[in-house]
C-alpha cells in the first residue's frame, strides 16, 4: 500500500443522449413527441408545403411581368400564373388614386412632414412630448389640408393653416435645442437674448413663437398650391386620410365620452351611454348609408357636404362610441384610492382626471388602442361601398380597366400584403409597447 | 387623535345658518353638477331640434314623407335568395322581413363554422407540436390583419364566381354540385308521417337533457360518473332514427339535376352566400381562436397540477377543471364576437347577397326614398339583436359570479 493520500476526482459526467440534444432532440420534442403528434406533424407539414408552394409558383415562378394587356398574360401562361404588369402599370393608382400627376409630391411632402412631426416622441432626449404629440394631432391636420387639398384660403383658414406650420417648425427647432442644449426653444432664445429674470425669458419665449408665427404666415401667404378636389382623391392615400382622422378625431372623443359615461350626472350619463350603446350596436356600413343619404336632409339647404366628409364623420362617431368603451375600461382598471388620494391632495376633477387617472389609464389602455386602431384601418375599406376610391375600389378598378379585364386576384394579393404590412407591424408595435411598459409593473 | 374623538366639546359645530356668499354658491358641487346637466341638455336638445327642423324643411322641400304607410305598398322588385317565401308583388314589410330572415341565417351559419374553426385553430395554437403551433399563428395573423370586405370579395370575385359553368359543375360526392351559379343541396321532402320522427327527435332531446341533469346531480352525490354525454348523442341519433325506420321512412329528397343550363331541384344557395359564409367564419374563427387560447391559459397550470396529483384522469382534467373555469373567460367575448359577426354580415352588400342592409337599405331605401323610417328601422333590429344578447349576457356573468367566492 502506498502512502499516497486517496483523491477523490470525480468522474466526467456522461454527455447528454444525442437524441435529447441539438436538432435531433428539438424536432423529437417539439415535433413527434408522440405518434399523434408526428402524424400531426407530417399532416401540417404536408398543407404547409402545398400551401406556400402553390402561391410561390403562381405569384413568382409562372408569373408573367412584362405583357401590354391581359390577353397576352392570358395567352403566355393561363390562369396559372399571376399578370404582374397590370399591377405594376396601376400601383400610382392605388397609390395616389385620381390625384393628378403633376401634383403628386404634395401628397409625398405632405406624410414626410407628417413622419418629421412624429420621429421626435422617439428620440430619447426629448422632453416636450406630450406637446409635441398634442400638436401632431390637433394641429398637423391643418398643415395637410393645406397640402393635400390646396385652392384660395380665406383669412381665417390661411391663420389657422399658418398655425399649423409654426407647431411644425417649433417641434424641430424644440427638438433640436432640446438634444443639443436640454433646453426648450423659447428658453434657448432667451438664455442667448441674456434674460435677466424668469419675467424677461417668458416674454422672449413668446416673441419667439410669435415671429415663427408670422414666418409661417408669410410663407403660407405666399405659396398657394392648385386646388385638388377631394372627387379625385383615392387609393392608399385616401385610405390613410381616413383612418388617420378617425383616429386622431375618436381619441378626445373617446376620452370625453368614457368620462360621461362615469359621471356622476345622471343627464350626461344618460346621453353618453346613448351615443355609445346605439353607434357599437349597429353595423358601420348602416352608419355610413345613414350619413350618405341622411347628412344633407339634417343640414340647411344649400348646405354641401361632400361624400368625403360625410364618410369621415361617421367614421368618426363609430370610431369614438368603440375608443370610450376601451377607455372606460382603462379607466374601471384604475383602483379607487388613486381618485381618492387625487381628491384628498385638493384636485379637481379636471386635474386629478389628467394628471392623475389618464396617465396611467392609457397605459393600460395601449394594446386595445392600437388594436382599435388596427379595427379602423380596416374598416376604411367599408367606405369604397358608398363610392369613394379607397385602396380597395382602386384595387377593382384594374380589372374594370378595358386592357386588364377581368384581372382582380393579382390586385387583390397586392393590396392584401400591404393591409398585412400596415396592421401586422401596427400589433408588433404594440406588443413591444406594452412589454416595454409593462416592465416596472412586472415583478 | 384620541383626544379628539370621543369628547362631545371637540366636536367641530357648524353655524347654524351659513351666510350664503356669491363663491359659495358657485363652488356647490350640487349647483355645478346641475348647471353642467343644464347647460349639456340645451346643447344636446339643441342640436337635435336643430337637425329634426333641417329635416322636417327639407323633406318638405323635397316632398318627401316619413311615414310608415309605405310598408304595404308592393316593393316591385324581386330577390335573387330568400330563406323565407317572396313573391315579386309583395310588401315593402315582406322585404324587410326576407331581409332579416337572411341576415340571421348567415349569421347562424357563420357563427356554427367560426366556433368549430376557431376552436380546432385555439387548440392548435396552444399544441405542443411546434410546427402545428406556428402554423395556427400565422394563420390567425394573415387572415385577422387583412380587411375582411376585402377577404369578402376575393372570395367571391377570385373562387365562388371562377368556378365552372353549370354542365361542368363540381361533383361532391354525387351530392352536392358546385358551380359558378352557387351552390346544389339535395333538399329533404317531407312525407306523411315524419312528423312522428320530428315528435321523436324532441323527446330524445329532452330525455338526453334530463339524463345529463341526472347524471350530473348522482356524480355530485356519489361520485361515480356516468357518460351522460354519449348515451344523450346515442339517444338523440338512435330514437329518432329508429322511429323514422319503424314508420317507413317517410322522407323524400329532392335531388338537383342539371336540365337544359343550369340545376333544378334540390336546395341551392348562390355564389355569394358561399362567399360570405366562408369568409366570415374564417375571419371570425382568428378572433375566436384567440379568445379560447387566452381562456385556457387563464387558468393556472396549479390547476392541472393539483388534479393529477388527486388522480385525475387528463381527459377528466379537461372536461370538470380546466373547461369550467376558462369558459366564464371565454363565453362572454365570444358571444360579442357572434354580434361582430350579424353585424359583418352587412358587408353583404359588396358582393351582392340579399341581407337586411342590401335589400332594405339599399334599394328599398332608393325605390320608395323613405329614408328615415327605413334607417331607423334597420338600426332598431340591429340595435335589438345587439342589446337583447347583451341583457342575456349581463345575466349569465350575473349566475357566474355569484358562484364565485
Amino acid at each position: 500500500m502506498s502512502d499516497a493520500p486517496l483523491v477523490f476526482t470525480p468522474r466526467p459526467a456522461d454527455p447528454p443522449p444525442p437524441s435529447t440534444i441539438g436538432v435531433v432532440g428539438w424536432m423529437r420534442a417539439n415535433l413527434f413527441s408522440s405518434l399523434p403528434n408526428a402524424i400531426l406533424t407530417f399532416l401540417g407539414g404536408y398543407i404547409f408545403y402545398v400551401v406556400v408552394t402553390t402561391i410561390i409558383d403562381w405569384a413568382l415562378v409562372k408569373a408573367v411581368w412584362e405583357a401590354e394587356n391581359r390577353r397576352q398574360c392570358l395567352d403566355l401562361v393561363g390562369r396559372s400564373g399571376a399578370c404582374w404588369p397590370g399591377v405594376v402599370e396601376w400601383i400610382p393608382n392605388l397609390i395616389y388614386g385620381l390625384y393628378p400627376k403633376d401634383q403628386v409630391w404634395r401628397i409625398n411632402i405632405g406624410f414626410l412632414i407628417l413622419l418629421a412631426w412624429a420621429v421626435p416622441l422617439w428620440l430619447p432626449r426629448v422632453k416636450s412630448k406630450v406637446a409635441i404629440g398634442l400638436s401632431l394631432v390637433l394641429l398637423y391636420p391643418l398643415l395637410a389640408s393645406y397640402f393635400f387639398h390646396g385652392g384660395a384660403q380665406g383669412v381665417v383658414w390661411t391663420a389657422l393653416i399658418a398655425l399649423g406650420g409654426a407647431a411644425f417648425l417649433w417641434v424641430w427647432l424644440t427638438t433640436l435645442a432640446e438634444m443639443r442644449f436640454g433646453l426648450g426653444f423659447g428658453a434657448l432664445v432667451a438664455r442667448l437674448a441674456g434674460a435677466a429674470d424668469d419675467e424677461r425669458a417668458r416674454r422672449i419665449g413668446w416673441g419667439a413663437l410669435a415671429a415663427l408665427y408670422v414666418l409661417a404666415l408669410l410663407v403660407v401667404s405666399q405659396l398657394r398650391f392648385v386646388e385638388v378636389p377631394t372627387r379625385v382623391w383615392g387609393g392608399l392615400f385616401l385610405t390613410l386620410v381616413i383612418s388617420g382622422i378617425g383616429i386622431a378625431f375618436s381619441l378626445p372623443a373617446g376620452v370625453l365620452l368614457a368620462l360621461g359615461r362615469r359621471s356622476q350626472m345622471p343627464l350626461i350619463r344618460v346621453f353618453c351611454v346613448t351615443f355609445i350603446e346605439l353607434f357599437r350596436s349597429v353595423p358601420l356600413i348602416t352608419i355610413l348609408f345613414m350619413f350618405n343619404t341622411m347628412l344633407p336632409l339634417f343640414l340647411p339647404a344649400g348646405v354641401e357636404v361632400n361624400r368625403l366628409l360625410r364618410a369621415i364623420v361617421a367614421v368618426c362617431l363609430f370610431a369614438s362610441a368603440y375608443m370610450a368603451e376601451i377607455v372606460r375600461g382603462g379607466l374601471q382598471a384604475i383602483p379607487k384610492g388613486q381618485y381618492e388620494a387625487a381628491a384628498a391632495m385638493g384636485l379637481g376633477f379636471w386635474q386629478s382626471t389628467s394628471l392623475i387617472i389618464l396617465p396611467q389609464a392609457l397605459r393600460i389602455m395601449i394594446p386595445s388602442i392600437v388594436g382599435n386602431f388596427i379595427g379602423l384601418f380596416k374598416d376604411t375599406t367599408l367606405v369604397s361601398i358608398i363610392g369613394l376610391f379607397d385602396l380597395l375600389s382602386m384595387s377593382r378598378a384594374v380589372g374594370e380597366d378595358t386592357r386588364w379585364l377581368g384581372l382582380f386576384i393579382e390586385p387583390f394579393f397586392f393590396i392584401t400584403m400591404i393591409y398585412f404590412v400596415f396592421c401586422f407591424l401596427m400589433s408588433q408595435y404594440s406588443l413591444n409597447l406594452e412589454r416595454r411598459l409593462g416592465e416596472g409593473q412586472r415583478r | 387623535m384620541s383626544q379628539l374623538t370621543g369628547s362631545p366639546s371637540s366636536v367641530i359645530r357648524r353655524p347654524a345658518t351659513p351666510p350664503m356668499r356669491l363663491g359659495a354658491f358657485v363652488n356647490d358641487a350640487t349647483v355645478r353638477s346641475v348647471f353642467y346637466q343644464a347647460v349639456t341638455f340645451v346643447c344636446v336638445v339643441g342640436l337635435i331640434w336643430y337637425l329634426v327642423s333641417n329635416t322636417i324643411t327639407n323633406m318638405a322641400q323635397r316632398g318627401m314623407s316619413a311615414g310608415f304607410d309605405f310598408l304595404d305598398v308592393s316593393a316591385g322588385f324581386n330577390i335573387a335568395f330568400t330563406l323565407i317565401p317572396y313573391r315579386e308583388g309583395d310588401s315593402y314589410f315582406r322585404v324587410f322581413q326576407v331581409g332579416i330572415a337572411n341576415t340571421l341565417l348567415v349569421a347562424v351559419i357563420g357563427a356554427v363554422f367560426a366556433s368549430i374553426l376557431g376552436l380546432v385553430m385555439g387548440l392548435a395554437r396552444l399544441s405542443t407540436n411546434w410546427l402545428i403551433r406556428t402554423l395556427a399563428r400565422w394563420y390567425i395573423e394573415i387572415l385577422r390583419n387583412t380587411p375582411l370586405l376585402l377577404q369578402i370579395i376575393a372570395w367571391y370575385f377570385g373562387v365562388f364566381n371562377l368556378l365552372p359553368l353549370p354542365r361542368a359543375s363540381i361533383d361532391l360526392g354525387g351530392v352536392m354540385y358546385l358551380n359558378n351559379r352557387g351552390a346544389y343541396f339535395p333538399a329533404p321532402v317531407a312525407q306523411e308521417g315524419f312528423a312522428l320522427t320530428l315528435l321523436a327527435l324532441v323527446a330524445a332531446v329532452a330525455g338526453a337533457v334530463v339524463l345529463h341533469i341526472w347524471a350530473k346531480r348522482r356524480l355530485r352525490d356519489t361520485g361515480r360518473a356516468f357518460p351522460s354525454g354519449l348515451a344523450g348523442a346515442a339517444l338523440i341519433l338512435l330514437l329518432p332514427l329508429l322511429v323514422f325506420l319503424a314508420s317507413g321512412a317517410p322522407l323524400a329528397w329532392d335531388w338537383p339535376a342539371l336540365r337544359g343550363f343550369n340545376f333544378r331541384g334540390g336546395f341551392s344557395v348562390p355564389p355569394a352566400f358561399c362567399a360570405l359564409i366562408v369568409a366570415l367564419s374564417i375571419y371570425t374563427s382568428c378572433f375566436i381562436a384567440e379568445i379560447v387560447r387566452a381562456g385556457i391559459q387563464s387558468v393556472s397550470h396549479g390547476q392541472t397540477e393539483a388534479a393529477r396529483a388527486l388522480g385525475v384522469k387528463p381527459s377528466r382534467t379537461m372536461r370538470f377543471i380546466i373547461l369550467p373555469q376558462a369558459m366564464r373567460v371565454i363565453i362572454p367575448p365570444l358571444i360579442s364576437q357572434y354580434l361582430n359577426l350579424t353585424k359583418n354580415s352587412s358587408l353583404a352588400i359588396a358582393i351582392g347577397f340579399p341581407d337586411l342592409v342590401s335589400v332594405w337599405m339599399n334599394t328599398s331605401l332608393n325605390q320608395s326614398g323613405r329614408a328615415i323610417p327605413i334607417v331607423a328601422m334597420t338600426m332598431g333590429f340591429y340595435c335589438a339583436v345587439s342589446l337583447g344578447v347583451s341583457f342575456v349576457l349581463n345575466l349569465y356573468n350575473r349566475r357566474i359570479l355569484l358562484r364565485e367566492r
